[in-house]
């Protein structure tokens, strides 16, 4: 087998690419909604809020999964008070919970509870060295995903557009926000395994990003940001291959390489597709 | 004609105990305009609420004979959002198509009908934010009239609009009424309100309810706006102080 194949007769290289492959339509569908309803902080801060939970469940002897579920649910309901304290304002309140987070997960991780927790790979990912649990657990949450995007994606559409769809439009608003938030909580879970609790943003929210510069359409955002996050995952895999770099790492930076290159063509012709005129 | 909405004597509001409106008590006929005027805080919110059914009323009665739908500011839509003029019309017909089931041609049909009717037609690949103030504002009641609704609540459609974009929405909405819709536009303009077919004064409680011709004088409008009114000579002009937009 030639390059660039030719690693992928490895099994752990085989098992990267499948995840990859489950991560990308994630990325596109969940990714533009992200960007669409500018939720891009609060998804890098779920991201970061797995990262005490994830410690905790090695020792612990439970789930990841389910750990980096409890403690986003946690950050989710703490952000929910904290963001209505006068005077604190959501952003802040999302900023001070994602340190609290990476704190609390740095002191577990240390030796207070002994934990043999490797703080790299649960913070970068560990693309070489994911197993058949993890596939099973993407492939669940991207069946999950794709349920909620059948049932909601035209709300999500409408109330991100409008705020007032709910009353302009008859739609169920808020039970619809609560699944995108919910979405967005297991697809930050998916992705942790590969790319870590700091770097999920590289899978879904860079791509959309970049996509959006382009995308003249919700369609051609999602379909944009899967093909994006599906040619950087691959990338970013054979160059931390070939290079030994972590793939988490790599695939960001190709990620916000891509982002540079494709803003630059942009201001070159003029503005973004999208931009309201005066 | 037969009355679209009837209020008998409406009231509610938010805080237990406390109404934001009470005593509303009107009948709006198909194909007729009604202008909402108050001050900030005096009620026309509520009052769409209230008919919209987002707000329980606590003593009265509404009576609705046809499709309710609300028609926002443009400044509260999304400019950045890529969606068309036909994707933001077609959303008005989002509550009503299952979601196993995809957006079909009647949708979309219904939804060109109504871009249509609001005279753009030849806009339905636009994006939203490429349009003009005045086309974006009759995209939203396209997105209206999709619903099927044919009661129109209006939250003061003609605010930032040159005198152009102005006209040509006032030309839409005489279409409208002619076409039998009922429309209830919140609005500041007292000028404006003399071209419609009732006028509303709402200050936390009906004042007045009637023809402009009856209701438009200086009295009334102090009772309406307080101190936030200025009445000049001869009672003709009344201008409104102290309004900031929201």
């Amino acid at each position: 087998m030639i390059w660039p194949f030719e690693p992928f007769e490895l099994a752990f290289m085989q098992r990267a690419a499948l995840e990859i492959l489950l991560l990308a339509p994630l990325a596109g569908l969940i990714g533009a909604q992200i960007v669409l309803r500018r939720l891009a902080f609060f998804t890098h801060a779920v991201g970061t809020a797995t990262f005490p939970g994830l410690v905790v469940a090695g020792p612990a002897g439970i789930s990841p999964a389910l750990a980096a579920l409890a403690a986003g649910g946690v950050f989710a309901t703490a952000l929910a008070r904290l963001g209505r304290v006068r005077g604190l304002g959501r952003e802040a309140a999302t900023a001070l919970l994602l340190v609290a987070a990476l704190g609390i997960g740095i002191v577990l991780a240390s030796d207070v509870f002994g934990s043999g927790s490797g703080v790299d790979r649960l913070l970068f990912g560990s693309l070489l060295a994911i197993g058949g649990e993890e596939l099973q657990a993407t492939a669940i949450a991207l069946v999950v995903s794709l349920v909620a995007v059948a049932v909601w994606r035209r709300t999500w559409i409408a109330s991100g557009f409008d705020p007032g769809a709910q009353a302009a439009l008859g739609l169920r608003v808020r039970i619809a926000d609560w699944a995108l938030v919910a979405v967005i909580a297991i697809g930050v879970i998916a992705a942790v395994d590969a790319v870590g609790a700091l770097l999920v943003s590289a899978i879904l929210v860079i791509p959309a990003a970049t996509a959006r510069l382009f995308a003249r359409s919700v369609r051609s955002l999602e379909v944009g940001a899967g093909t994006l996050a599906l040619a950087e995952g691959f990338a970013g895999l054979l160059l931390a291959f070939e290079l030994d770099v972590p793939p988490g790492a790599a695939i960001a930076v190709l990620g916000g390489l891509g982002f540079a290159l494709c803003a630059t063509v942009v201001a070159l012709r003029g503005r973004p597709a999208g931009e309201a005129r005066a | 004609m037969s009355a679209l909405i009837s209020m008998h004597g409406l009231g509610g509001g938010y805080a237990p105990g406390t109404d934001a409106i009470s005593g509303v008590r009107a009948e709006v006929e198909a194909g007729q305009t009604v202008a909402i005027l108050g001050p900030n805080g005096g009620g026309k919110t509520t009052l769409f609420r209230a008919l919209l059914g987002e707000l329980d009323h606590r003593t009265g009665e509404v009576e609705l004979r046809a499709r309710v739908a609300y028609v926002p500011q443009t400044e509260r839509a999304r400019l950045d959002f890529p969606v068309t003029a036909l994707d933001v019309a077609a959303m008005g017909t989002y509550a009503e198509t299952p979601w196993y089931r995809r957006l079909g041609e009647p949708s979309l049909r219904r939804a060109r009908e109504a871009l249509g009717a609001v005279g753009l037609e030849n806009s339905e690949g636009v994006l939203f934010g490429e349009l003009s103030g005045g086309q974006r504002q009759r995209v939203l009641i396209a997105r209206a009239l999709a619903r099927d609704a044919r009661i129109l609540l209006l939250d003061e459609p003609f605010g930032g609009l040159d005198q152009t974009s102005a006209q040509s929405l006032h030309e839409v909405l005489l279409g409208l009424r002619e076409d039998g819709c009922a429309l209830l536009i919140a609005t500041h303009d007292i000028h404006d309100a003399r071209g419609f077919d009732r006028v509303l004064c709402l200050n936390r409680r009906q004042i007045a309810y009637g023809a402009p011709e009856t209701v438009l004088d200086a009295p009334t409008l102090e009772r309406t706006y307080g101190g936030e009114i200025i009445t000049l000579p001869g009672g003709e002009r009344a201008v409104v102080v102290g309004h900031h937009s929201h």
